[in-house]
């Protein structure tokens, strides 16, 4: 049987805060809500994409002659790209002098990211760590998420997926046993809010969760927090709330809000979130902390 | 010199001690070496001692003359009798026509240009030597390789001496002694090393006289006990060997300046049984026997030897572990408080070390020490064994000195006495025999570029470049031990070196068992990088041609930014990547075993090289064109084994893997520098820990850990091409500094790591 294959945007060695040990991580691309303050905005779309760093461009122009597709454009003096025009063959790549463009996001198989997961294997087992598939969504290409899953587990890796838990229960039902942590976000627990920040209500979510910890999956729930966005009374009560039901709920870790999203939103075209909001602080973070402690929450940390 | 010869003890004043020093150098200069040296010792110490400072607990403190006798006194030609040309030179501008000293001064310059060991050194190269080794100076001209002078990295047996003291030393060189005469044998040897060690005694007595002095202007009563203690000590050590950790250390670190050995060694050992013994006698407290090791930490950088001042701890074959270990604890500790240049305190580890010794280690580096350099026992006693031919017991005894050459302690020497910049090499290769930075003929000329029609062409010319300059640099390592052989025993060394007592000669002179010696590669990994770029770019995918490529580095890509864009983009070294690591071993393998296999041809024990980091990769990138690798002109190479200037962009388990790859057992040491996040050391200390110990197990043989700190985080806003593998931690995920906006690196700067 030929390998799956799948579209991924990075693979990170030596990743240190996706689960226990040291870890590869695999980010695959796409994924089906729309976070607002989303800070992977190149994680997003199910396809590859053009990206364009201005910080690094030096303005000699010879993508603009190298694009069959008028990409790129002088638009009084300045660099213009119309992303949605591009064609991803990378003939302005191959002419730029510095690292300015590059396509976001390849096609690999399942036997080209095992091949490069296993380099590090005496590293995990030095450390007990393993393998995290994130995105995006893992579960949004779940063919090859799940095949890397069964391998994984031959080799007897230790494995964790990052979820948003958008995805069919039955699915989940499928990877459970294949899967030794699930690092499952809980974005917002009011329901209007949540489709308003994400563009899907939170229903599907919140019944995967309980169906993963019913059935004694290892699960540590992660909350990105931004400021006056998600940081309400509301929504920590309805993560405590959440804590006490499952008391085999491993942990809550805040994921803190960092604006650096921003400037990427940019390089692949997309409008950027909010600007004014800023980045959370040392301060910020403690204070979070100490509103999950008020309420009986002692397993929360900043992740 | 027509004049008559003035009576040593004549001069007065300034440079006294030099003038007398040469003065006694004439008066035997035909008489036997040994004497000779003896007589030389005499006059140049306790001179150049020099008084003892507020706040040292120990008596020992040293400044050269600008002539004298040392195994290597800072400088490119200053070793056994030696004349810093330069400085007196200097000197000599600086004093009025009219002045007596001045004549005198120029007289002993004169002398020394052919009478210094170096001069004679010079004196002997063959006509080769002679036009492909023209120059010295390789911290500014260019040059494929260069020689040193220098008798540099022995490791004496302290424990010895220790063990048995001065009067030991004195009866087995009387014993010694009468089985020689029965034997027929020379016994100069003994006679001048009782001298030798009555200059010891004198420099004891000068201190006493000096202390005493002292203390007549001392109130504090404390300083007083403590002055006190060193003139007991001082006496003691005079006339029987040391009885406490107090008087141990004296002896040795007196004897490490007198001897001018620059490297301590197994500390451990020999100091840790006194001071279990003293802190179980009740003698001192721990407190007071850290406070000893901070006063001689302070010393040791005080004396600034810049890149020696090596201490070992840890390792295998210690006799008594539990002592060692409480002794290893507190040089950390010393260490951690310290915080200097040097000592440089290396721990060697191995699979069953105490995991308080590696924390504690961990624990001082992350507070910003450098130290202790990690060495790594499971890889490197077996690859001494292999690339030295010595076996496995004796190889538990080998400590890295200077900037990490191996040697086994007391046992065997050698010297780095020549570099080599292969970067160098592989330019005047593609340039046929030309130096462009010179502009002048340089080395072998083999051919154009464009007419190498292969990749295997090429590196045949580039090898036979090397090999032809590893040649040169052994001969004169070979001569450079013959000289110094027939110039004189080194008696303090020799007396602390085995076999040499037994022979009743010097080192050089055949007294040492295992004489060998090093040569430091520099460039290695940017030749490697390169070679690969010129095998995809110029052979295999034909992108660019042989011309174009020369005229991009000859112009150092001023019109080719796009070429060194694409050279730039290739596989490096560092990153896990088979093909880039591949070429980085074939240029290590060639020169390593090329290297090894000069020994039996010059007539050494083994003749191996060193790739350590110093500051000869800067100092030597700054003669040395555009390379193909996208280094631009005059810029620094990559350091020791590391990949270059933060080419390694795929992570730490990566750019280990890669660095573990190359063969260990063909080389004298091989240094490779990390940086880390504090982070790293606290938050994440077991993941640290068990990245190491991956790259231990793997083969990786040493680790010299430093924090990331602020001054690097700036620097990678300002130079974001050398710091491409740096990760930090951005709120909920992790990202590579340099690819972050400049608002967000700034957050970063001002919130991280502290
Ligand atoms: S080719 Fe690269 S550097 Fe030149 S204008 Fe285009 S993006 Fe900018
Ligand atoms: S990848 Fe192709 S279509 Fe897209 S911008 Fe570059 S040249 Fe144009």
């Amino acid at each position: 049987m030929p390998s799956k294959t799948g579209i991924v945007f990075d693979i990170q060695r030596f990743s240190l805060h996706d689960g226990p040990g040291i870890r590869t991580t695999v980010f695959l691309k796409g994924c089906p809500l729309d976070c607002k303050w989303c800070h992977n905005p190149e994680a997003k779309s199910y396809i590859p994409q053009l990206s364009f760093d201005a910080e690094k461009c030096k303005n000699c122009f010879e993508c603009v002659n190298a694009c069959p597709n008028n990409v790129h454009q002088i638009v009084e003096s300045n660099h213009v790209v119309m992303f949605d025009e591009c064609k991803l063959a990378g003939e302005c790549i191959a002419v730029c002098p510095t690292s300015a463009l590059e396509i976001i996001g390849i096609n690999n198989t399942a036997d080209e990211i095992i091949e490069i997961v296993l380099k590090d294997l005496d590293y995990y087992k030095n450390s007990n760590g393993g393998v995290t598939i994130s995105g995006g969504e893992p579960m949004a290409q779940f063919n090859l998420t799940k095949e890397l899953l069964v391998r994984l587990k031959e080799l007897k890796i230790h494995t964790a997926i990052e979820t948003c838990g958008y995805s069919p229960t039955k699915k989940y039902a499928e990877i459970l046993h294949l899967v030794d942590l699930f690092l499952f976000d809980f974005k917002e627990t009011d329901e209007e809010r949540h489709k308003l920040y994400t563009g899907v209500d939170n229903k599907l979510i919140r019944e995967n969760l309980e169906f993963l910890l019913d059935n004694n999956a290892e699960v540590i729930l992660r909350c990105p927090l931004i400021p006056g966005v998600n940081d309400n009374e509301n929504h920590f009560k309805g993560i405590a709330e959440l804590n006490k039901k499952h008391p085999n709920l491993k942990r809550i870790e805040i994921m803190a809000y960092h604006n650096a999203g921003f400037a990427k939103s940019k390089k692949i075209g997309l409008a950027p979130f909010d600007s004014e909001i800023p980045t959370a602080d040392e301060n910020q973070k403690q204070k979070w902390l100490n509103s999950f402690k008020a309420l009986g929450v002692e397993n929360v940390s900043i992740g | 010199m027509n004049e008559q010869m003035k009576n040593p003890l004549d001069y007065t004043g300034k440079f006294s001690t030099e003038l007398k020093f040469t003065a006694t150098y004439k008066k035997y200069k035909n008489a036997p070496t040994a004497f000779r040296e003896a007589m030389c010792l005499n006059a140049e110490y306790p001179d150049y001692f020099s008084p003892v400072k507020d706040g040292d607990l120990f008596a020992g403190r040293i400044e050269h003359g600008l002539v004298g006798f040392s195994p290597d006194e800072w400088g490119s030609t200053a070793f056994g009798y030696y004349c810093l040309f330069d400085k007196l030179s200097d000197e000599i501008d600086n004093l009025d026509d009219t002045d007596e000293l001045k004549t005198d001064l120029i007289e002993m310059l004169e002398f020394w240009k052919t009478e210094s060991t170096s001069s004679k050194l010079r004196a002997a190269y063959n006509d080769e030597m002679k036009a492909h080794l023209p120059s010295d100076d390789w911290m500014h001209d260019s040059g494929i390789a260069f020689p040193l002078y220098r008798l540099t990295g022995a490791n004496i047996d302290f424990n010895k001496l220790l063990k048995i003291g001065i009067p030991g030393l004195r009866i087995e060189l009387e014993r010694n002694k009468i089985i020689a005469k029965q034997d027929n044998r020379d016994f100069e040897f003994y006679d001048a090393a009782q001298i030798a060690l009555d200059v010891f005694s004198n420099v004891c007595d000068y201190y006493i006289q000096e202390i005493n002095e002292q203390i007549g202007n001392v109130s504090d009563s404390n300083r007083k006990n403590e002055l006190e203690r060193i003139i007991n000590s001082l006496r003691i050590i005079k006339e029987s060997k040391p009885r406490t950790y107090h008087e141990a250390i004296q002896l040795m670190w007196i004897y490490s300046l007198i001897s001018d050995t620059r490297n301590l060694g197994r500390m451990d050992i020999y100091l840790g049984d006194f001071l279990a013994r003293d802190i179980d006698a009740g003698i001192i407290g721990e407190d007071e026997a850290l406070l000893y090791l901070e006063s001689l930490w302070k010393l040791i950088a005080d004396r600034n030897t810049r890149v020696h001042g090596r201490i070992i701890i840890g390792g295998k074959g210690r006799p008594n572990i539990k002592n060692a270990d409480k002794f290893a604890l507190l040089a950390m500790e010393a260490t951690r408080r310290v915080k200097e240049v040097e000592p440089q305190l290396s721990l060697r580890l191995y699979k069953g070390i105490s995991n308080i010794l590696y924390d504690k280690a961990l624990d001082v580096i992350a507070e910003g020490a450098t130290y202790p350099i990690l060495y790594n026992d499971d890889v490197n006693i077996q690859s001494v064994s292999k690339s030295f031919n010595f076996d496995a017991v004796e190889s538990e005894n080998y400590v890295p000195y200077g900037c990490g050459e191996y040697i086994l302690e007391h046992q065997s020497f050698g010297t780095p006495s020549g570099v080599i910049n292969l970067l160098k090499a592989l330019e005047i290769t593609l340039h046929n025999g030309f130096d462009p930075v010179s502009k002048s003929k340089m080395g072998l000329p083999l051919g154009e570029f464009k007419d190498f029609k292969t990749f295997e062409a090429l590196w045949d010319a580039y090898k036979s470049q090397v090999e032809f300059y590893v040649r040169m640099m052994a001969d004169h390592e070979k001569l450079e031990y013959e000289i110094a052989g027939k110039e004189a025993p080194f008696l303090f060394m020799s007396m602390l070196y085995d076999n040499c007592i037994e022979r009743g000669k010097g080192m050089f002179e055949g007294g040492v068992k295992y004489l060998g010696g090093t040569l430091e590669t520099y460039g290695n990994t940017n030749t490697a990088d390169s070679l690969y770029a010129i095998k995809k770019m110029v052979y295999d995918d034909q992108k660019v041609t042989a011309e174009k490529l020369l005229d991009a580095l000859d112009s150092n890509f001023a019109n080719d930014e796009k070429l060194r864009h694409d050279l730039k983009s290739l596989p490096k070294y560092g990153n896990d990547d088979d093909s880039a690591d591949e070429m980085l071993m074939k240029v290590h393998n060639h020169v390593g075993n090329y290297t090894r296999d000069q020994a039996e041809r010059v007539g050494l024990d083994s003749y191996l090289v060193v790739i350590i980091n110093n500051s000869a990769n800067t100092l030597m990138g700054n003669s040395t064109s555009a390379s193909a690798d996208g280094r631009l002109a005059f810029t620094h190479m990559n350091n020791g084994n590391a990949p270059s200037g933060g080419n390694d962009v795929n992570g730490p388990t990566a750019m280990l893997n890669s660095i573990a790859k190359p063969d260990t057992s063909i080389h004298a040491g091989s240094v490779q520098n990390m940086k880390f996040s504090k982070r790293m050391f606290t938050e994440h200390r077991d993941k640290l820990k068990a990245l190491l110990n991956t790259y231990f197990e793997k083969g990786g043989a040493q680790a010299m850990l430093t924090v990331v700190d602020r001054g690097d985080l700036e620097n990678a806003m300002k130079h974001p091409e050398q710091y491409r593998d740096l990760i930090v931690r951005v709120g909920g995920f992790s990202a590579r500094f340099v690819e972050l906006e400049p608002e967000v690196q700034r957050d970063i700067l001002n919130r991280t790591l502290y």
